[in-house]
């Protein structure tokens, strides 16, 4: 027996009716109808005791060290900031800033949506400010979501630099490595074209950067 | 928050984050019978479908800090669902474990009917879709089974429309011909 006739098979892909195909092919159309006809739609019941197998194995892997220590690494903590502000600091850090801001303008004109790794501030004793900045020209908003904030597409957004279309925000982060990525226009992910990369398991690629009490470091 | 059936599965997931573990039960009724039938028909057996489900559940729930985007938690599990049915199907070709062989094929359920002829055909189809190519049987199921079109298959597959009607295309021919004696 040979394949379907292609307007056979658009007759199964459900683009052509019985009555559109030609007065030869109906018969082989009739055939395929009754391969589609054989096709079982019912629902599939599964033992009522899945449930309580899932939610035993879910218990133990939450009570495990592991899960423990990773939701500690994960859940976002209130840091106690003690400034203690004389003036020529303010004056050396508005300086520091500006130079920053000329360093990364003064670039060469980079690609559409250039991310720059992340930028340790100051630690403190388990938690540490992390810099995060994309080049993002025209975007409308970006935000940066990840581990540290259960992916959350509005939780961190990042400010604007002026029209320079570099996008920056500083964030307090726990110690430990976190998966990241930003979020531009609330829809469209995008790992940092500056820090390693992992896949998801799932076909999406998330940015990394490892915290720790001296610093955060791009793997 | 509201009832359970309110809840959102953002919500749910965003509670399991913050420690109510149990919370995740509400996911679990959601979906379990959802991602069956998908299964069933990938593994050609409902006690390993079943396993499937169950495995899928519980990495999601390992893995759920993963999830980006919370409120597309069905979406996210599908896709760990997928994979573990695609590494079942591995190992079974690893192992050369013959399909007819590997497990038992699930009954047609009975029909008002009862045409012993439509039965027969739904067991031969269930047994032929076991020698199709797992993608081939993945757009079969997906579109005839699960009745999603082909741009719905796509966004879940991340395959193009024209390269999965041309697995389409490859798995009529193939079913046509493994079904020659139950369609003529």
């Amino acid at each position: 027996m040979m394949g379907y006739h292609p307007l056979v098979k658009r007759l199964l892909d459900g683009e052509l009716s019985l009555a559109e195909l030609p007065p030869e092919l109906r018969a082989e159309g009739e055939e395929a109808l009754r391969l589609l006809g054989a096709v079982d739609r019912a629902p599939v019941a599964l033992s009522p005791l899945l449930d309580e197998r899932v939610m035993a194995a879910v218990r133990s892997h939450a009570a495990s060290p592991a899960h423990r220590a990773w939701r500690w690494l994960n859940t976002p903590r209130e840091v106690e900031l003690r400034l203690r502000l004389r003036p020529w600091t303010v004056w050396a850090g508005a300086l520091a800033a500006a130079a920053g801001l000329a360093l990364l303008l003064g670039r060469p004109a980079p690609a559409p949506e250039r991310g720059l790794a992340t930028q340790v501030r100051v630690g403190l004793r388990d938690s540490v400010f992390v810099r995060f900045v994309l080049y993002a020209p025209g975007a409308r908003r970006v935000a940066v979501a990840g581990t540290f904030n259960q992916w959350d597409r509005s939780a961190a957004p990042l400010v604007p630099a002026g029209t320079s279309g570099v996008w920056t925000t500083t964030l307090a982060l726990p110690v430990g490595q976190h998966q990241y990525a930003f979020v531009v226009d609330g829809a469209r992910w995008v790992v940092d074209p500056a820090a390693p990369a992992v896949d998801d398991g799932f076909g999406r690629r998330n940015s990394i950067v490892a915290v720790t009490a001296q610093g955060a470091h791009t793997l | 928050m509201g009832l359970e059936g309110e809840a959102t599965d953002a919500e749910v997931v965003r509670a399991v984050l913050a420690g109510d573990v149990e919370r995740y039960a509400v996911l679990v009724r959601r979906y379990r019978e959802r991602y069956a039938r998908y299964a069933s028909r990938m593994l050609g057996s409902r006690d390993v479908a079943e396993d499937a489900v169950q495995d899928a559940l519980v990495r999601a729930f390992d893995r759920l800090a993963d999830c980006r985007e919370p409120d597309k938690f069905a979406g996210w599990l599908f896709l760990i669902l997928r994979n573990r049915c695609y590494a079942e199907q591995r190992r079974r070709q690893r192992e050369g474990r013959p399909l007819d062989e590997a497990d038992e094929m699930f009954a047609a359920p009975d029909r008002p009917d009862g045409a012993y002829e439509q039965v027969e055909r739904t067991h031969a189809l269930e047994r032929a879709l076991q020698h199709l190519t797992a993608e081939q049987r993945e757009v079969f199921v997906l579109k005839h089974t699960e009745g999603l079109a082909y741009e719905e298959i796509a966004g879940v597959t991340g395959a193009t429309v024209a390269s999965l009607k041309m697995r389409m295309h490859r798995a009529y021919d193939r079913l046509r011909e493994l079904m020659k004696e139950h369609l003529e």
